[in-house]
């Protein structure tokens, strides 16, 4: 649809000022539009799905960088969000996380609206990326200790938990003197740590070697044995045996939901 | 669980600052070399010097606040460890009183020294009531820290990020300079008259940043 032909529907569905102030932002018109359409249309759910958003969309400056995106994870099921550079698929992981919110839309995550009860979304939910959210001037085992504060965790499951990721040697090292592999490594152990019933992985496989690479494909295995919901975006693809749906994203909207086979 | 988060953060950020020295290494020399600045800018008059010795002592504390709070910010802006502490489940109020009391520890130490600056320098008397001239520091450091550990936060948030953080606190904190340096210069001059009120104006300003703080913070760490 073009541009013009998005206004004059914009036009004819009665928002004749809407459309006349955002002529100059196609996205941004068919955004509003989307908007609209959705109402008193609901998407079909089921009943256990960890994640359910319906025709969310995000602008940033006026630009949206996710648009209408309607998707569904069940409980347990591990998801690879494949798209180019710029498709959405951060934005999208952060919308669930609610590290951001929607501008138009809804949705809930682990039967928590994701408007209203972000704090309880957040309690159960771990969003890993390249920003590994730890502190250089403490050391690793001091990062995870002060996770335990936040989340109210035993801090005696810091130790294991840099044991499991290969890092008990370097826990009483600063992170600031880690590779960002390492950083990466820590921030699995956090997770693994915590054990949130929700994980959402950016890019995991970024700037780590072989080695750790393992790590992430055994928090991935774990994660399938304790019914852990996972969705990870990336280039390149996780192990076929851990997944179990792939969604492609373009342009900041879900392309294609695939089932792929067990391999 | 409030309590618990509000000290993970106290020692997080004390910890933090200890390792990294940026109060030593940054703050501290940029409040003395403001206080010499000035001494020189006043020229040998004793007597001038001692009476503008308190406004000098709180500017100095006041400066030393934004750089603290900014650098604060800058910590757990890096990595974006700030998000880290917006997605996790702590109240919010609590991780601003972790905040704000970690600043407050670090700003009474900052101003312990700067004191002993001013008092040589400037000759500064301590005055016949020290208790007073004690909560005197301690009511106008909460002010600073209370207030800066919000409005840091919103700093460090926006796009201007170091600038932004003078131009939102000093207007703001006006009332506890005015106050704070009133109540020093009565109590060095060895009157305590209106000092109780000074005082009281300091208590009012403290609870009322503190209370917004708590309230507010969660809001502005929010997308």
């Amino acid at each position: 649809m073009t541009a013009l032909a998005e206004v004059d529907l914009a036009e004819s569905a009665g928002i004749r000022s809407l459309s006349s102030v955002m002529v100059r932002n196609r996205i941004q018109v068919a955004a509003v539009i989307g908007h609209l359409a959705s109402q008193g249309a609901p998407v079909t759910t089921t009943q256990r799905a960890a994640v359910r958003l319906s025709r969310v969309t995000r602008l940033f400056d006026g630009l949206a960088a996710v648009s209408q995106v309607s998707l569904e994870v069940a409980q347990g099921e591990t998801v690879w969000l494949r798209g180019w550079n710029g498709s959405g698929k951060t934005t999208l992981l952060r919308l669930i996380a609610t590290a951001i919110s929607p501008t138009f839309g809804d949705g809930s995550v682990l039967g928590f609206d994701l408007r209203t009860e972000r704090s309880a979304i957040r309690a159960r939910t771990d969003l890993l990326s390249h920003e590994t959210r730890l502190y250089g001037d403490l050391t690793a085992v001091e990062n995870l200790r002060f996770a335990c504060s936040l989340y109210d965790i035993d801090p005696r499951l810091a130790d294991p938990a840099l044991g499991r990721v290969g890092l008990e040697d370097v826990a009483t090292v600063r992170v600031a003197r880690f590779s960002q592999g390492m950083r990466q490594r820590l921030a699995l152990a956090r997770c693994l740590m915590r054990g949130p019933a929700l994980i959402l992985l950016d890019e995991p496989y970024a700037a780590l070697d072989v080695e750790a690479r393992v790590v992430v494909d055994e928090l991935l295995t774990t994660a399938r044995a304790r019914a852990q919901t996972v969705v990870v975006a990336s280039h390149e693809a996780p192990p076929g045996h851990l997944v179990d749906r792939e969604v492609t994203m373009d342009g900041g909207r879900v392309i294609t939901p695939v089932r792929v086979a067990p391999s | 669980m409030s309590l618990r988060v509000a000290q993970a953060i106290v020692a997080k950020d004390l910890r933090t600052e200890v390792r990294s020295r940026s109060a030593v290494s940054t703050v501290l020399p940029f409040a003395a070399t403001m206080l010499l600045a000035f001494g020189f800018a006043l020229g040998p008059d004793r007597l001038l010097l001692a009476r503008t010795a308190p406004a000098l002592l709180w500017l100095a504390a006041l400066f030393a606040a934004v750089e603290l709070c900014h650098r604060s910010y800058q910590h757990e802006a890096a990595n974006d460890a700030l998000e880290g502490l917006l997605l996790s489940p702590a109240d919010k109020g609590a991780v601003y009183l972790g905040k704000a009391a970690a600043a407050f520890v670090q700003l009474i130490a900052l101003l312990v020294v700067t004191t002993g600056i001013v008092v040589v320098l400037f000759g500064l008397p301590i005055g016949p009531a020290p208790v007073l001239l004690l909560l005197t520091a301690v009511l106008g450091v909460a002010g600073l820290s209370t207030l800066g550990s919000l409005l840091g936060l919103l700093a460090v948030r926006s796009r201007s990020r170091q600038a932004a953080l003078p131009v939102l606190v000093l207007p703001l904190v006006s009332p506890v300079i005015i106050a704070a340096t009133k109540a020093t210069e009565g109590l060095t001059n060895g009157t305590t008259a209106g000092v109780s009120g000074w005082l009281g104006l300091l208590v009012a300003f403290d609870a009322a940043y503190l209370a917004a703080g708590y309230v507010v913070f969660g809001y502005l760490l929010e997308d």
